[in-house]
């Protein structure tokens, strides 16, 4: 037990250190996110005659929906990365190592969503700094919801990557579940005007996307935008843990049967 | 002398190999067409009707911009890989002059885009009108400097550098900065009003914005250009963009697959 926990941590170091690899991505990353929500999100908020109650427009909206999206999109990366780590061998080598599968896959995903969120958290002090939100226990509480999110997240794209089993395939399928997922959750919208179109809500109902975004929302402003959610906020806490929990026991038991069963393609 | 054989050869090759991205393109077709029905149909319940009285047509005429310039972007995907594997010594030996291949890609690349943008283009027909036959030709022209433009800026964006991940990350930098800062999402009117002076200017001369200026002005969707332009100036501008873009995207390409 004492070993596994030691190899567990080693994993998960291991994904926390490669994020020095991407200082250039997470600049370009930063200032295109700054682009987003200083440009984008101000002149959008101007052209959106919705209003969410005292001084609350839609500039305040949308930032928390934007720090989803781009958690999203970091989080569903670790995929393609898992994908690259096939390709060049690097997975086979890792499964000859005196590893437990089980530790191996909880290890990576565990990294892997922590990495992610690293690498998110400069726009994520953005959107505070912004919302001029400096309340400790809201954003710690931020913080842990945004963790549990990308596990499910990680947990999620790798599964789909030993599925799919193809760089080029996942890289399509990512860039369409990416396009698809953020447009149809409460990222850009609230529940109200999903409602317009049924099949749009229904599938925004069980979106994690919808779930992580609302809940931050109910964190930062609980009496302004509580009637503007998809759901109350213990059914919003209750879905991303067990989001999260049931795609890491799925991906673990995923990852073992699919790498016993011969491997990449 | 340049050869137009040399150069049609290389469009046809690149042209083959833009039908074997079929599952790139259905990627790339979901997204705008998600923009278009998913996100433009819910934000126009959201929109102040007074500022924007139908969202779904002004995006409408904007993701239709929009398109020539990703799948035109698509070359520099392509060019990056070729520089990334030292491709490029093969490509430098075959019997043609530096300025036909330079030439030649780029012009790969205005094609393609014409070619995806084509189907939405129909569809600005189908949802709002079709425009007479010298606007449909100011659309053709202004299609095509815009896709010469953003070839040519994408060749030289993938191969100043031959890290992968610097290439992707610089392209996809390039293509958001355009994309954000333009009149696609916002009227020219507001960004005017909120963001006065060099940032306006920056948005409203965007070679994306102009193209959408243009359509919009075609298809009267809440156009507000600067008194006294036409369609005219704007198809001016962008030739100025589309010529300048082409020359420096060349000598880059050139530049670097020599190095």
């Amino acid at each position: 037990m004492r070993d596994d926990l030691r190899l567990l941590y080693l994993l998960i170091v291991y994904d926390i250190h490669k994020i020095m690899r991407y200082k250039v991505f997470i600049l370009m990353r930063v200032a295109w996110f700054s682009v987003q929500v200083g440009f984008f999100a101000y002149l959008i908020s101007h052209i959106v005659g919705q209003r969410f109650g005292g001084e609350l427009t839609y500039y305040h909206f949308y930032l928390l929906g934007a720090y989803t999206s781009i958690l999203f999109t970091v989080s569903m990366f670790r995929g393609y990365e898992t994908a690259q780590e096939f390709e060049e061998g690097l997975i086979e080598y890792m499964l000859s190592l005196p590893i437990k599968r089980k530790i191996l896959a909880i290890g990576r995903i565990l990294g892997g969503s922590i990495a992610s969120f690293i690498l998110t958290l400069p726009m994520m002090l953005i959107v505070l700094f912004l919302l001029g939100a400096f309340d400790l226990f809201s954003i710690s509480l931020a913080m842990a919801s945004a963790m549990i999110f990308s596990i499910g997240i990680v947990s999620l794209s790798i599964s789909l990557v030993f599925l799919i089993k193809s760089g080029d395939a996942t890289d399509i399928t990512f860039g369409i579940l990416d396009s698809l997922l953020v447009r149809l959750s409460t990222v850009f919208y609230p529940a109200i005007i999903l409602l317009s179109f049924i099949p749009y809500y229904y599938v925004s109902s069980v979106n994690p996307l919808s779930y992580l975004a609302d809940f931050l929302r109910w964190i930062f402003y609980p009496q302004e935008l509580s009637k503007y959610l998809i759901n109350n906020p213990m059914n919003l806490a209750f879905f991303i843990i067990g989001f999260a929990t049931s795609m890491l026991v799925l991906a673990t038991i995923f990852i073992e049967k699919k790498i016993e069963g011969g491997g990449w393609k | 002398m340049i050869n137009i054989r040399n150069i049609s050869i290389i469009i046809s090759r690149d042209l083959q190999r833009f039908w074997k991205y079929r599952w790139w393109l259905a990627g790339l077709i979901t997204m705008n067409l998600a923009d278009l029905f998913i996100f433009a149909l819910l934000f126009n319940n959201m929109v102040r009707r007074d500022l924007i009285p139908n969202y779904f047509l002004f995006i409408a005429t904007g993701i239709a911009a929009i398109a020539s310039f990703a799948s035109a972007f698509s070359i520099g995907r392509e060019v990056g890989v070729e520089i990334r594997r030292n491709y490029t010594q093969y490509l430098l030996s075959l019997p043609l002059s530096r300025i036909e291949l330079a030439f030649g890609r780029i012009l790969s690349g205005t094609v393609r885009g014409l070619i995806y943008q084509t189907p939405f283009i129909i569809l600005l027909f189908i949802l709002i009108d079709l425009p007479s036959p010298l606007q449909i030709i100011y659309i053709l022209i202004a299609s095509t400097l815009l896709s010469t433009t953003m070839s040519s800026i994408s060749i030289a964006v993938s191969t100043a550098t031959r890290n992968f991940d610097m290439q992707a990350t610089l392209r996809s930098f390039t293509y958001f900065i355009l994309f954000f800062i333009s009149n696609v999402f916002y009227p020219d009117a507001l960004i005017r009003q909120r963001f006065p002076g060099v940032l306006y200017n920056i948005a409203y001369y965007n070679p994306v914005s102009l193209t959408v200026s243009l359509f919009r002005i075609i298809f009267k969707i809440y156009a507000t250009p600067p008194s006294g332009y036409s369609e005219l100036h704007i198809i001016m501008y962008l030739a100025i963009w589309a010529l300048i873009s082409m020359f420096m995207g060349g000598y880059l390409y050139i530049r670097n697959l020599e190095k």
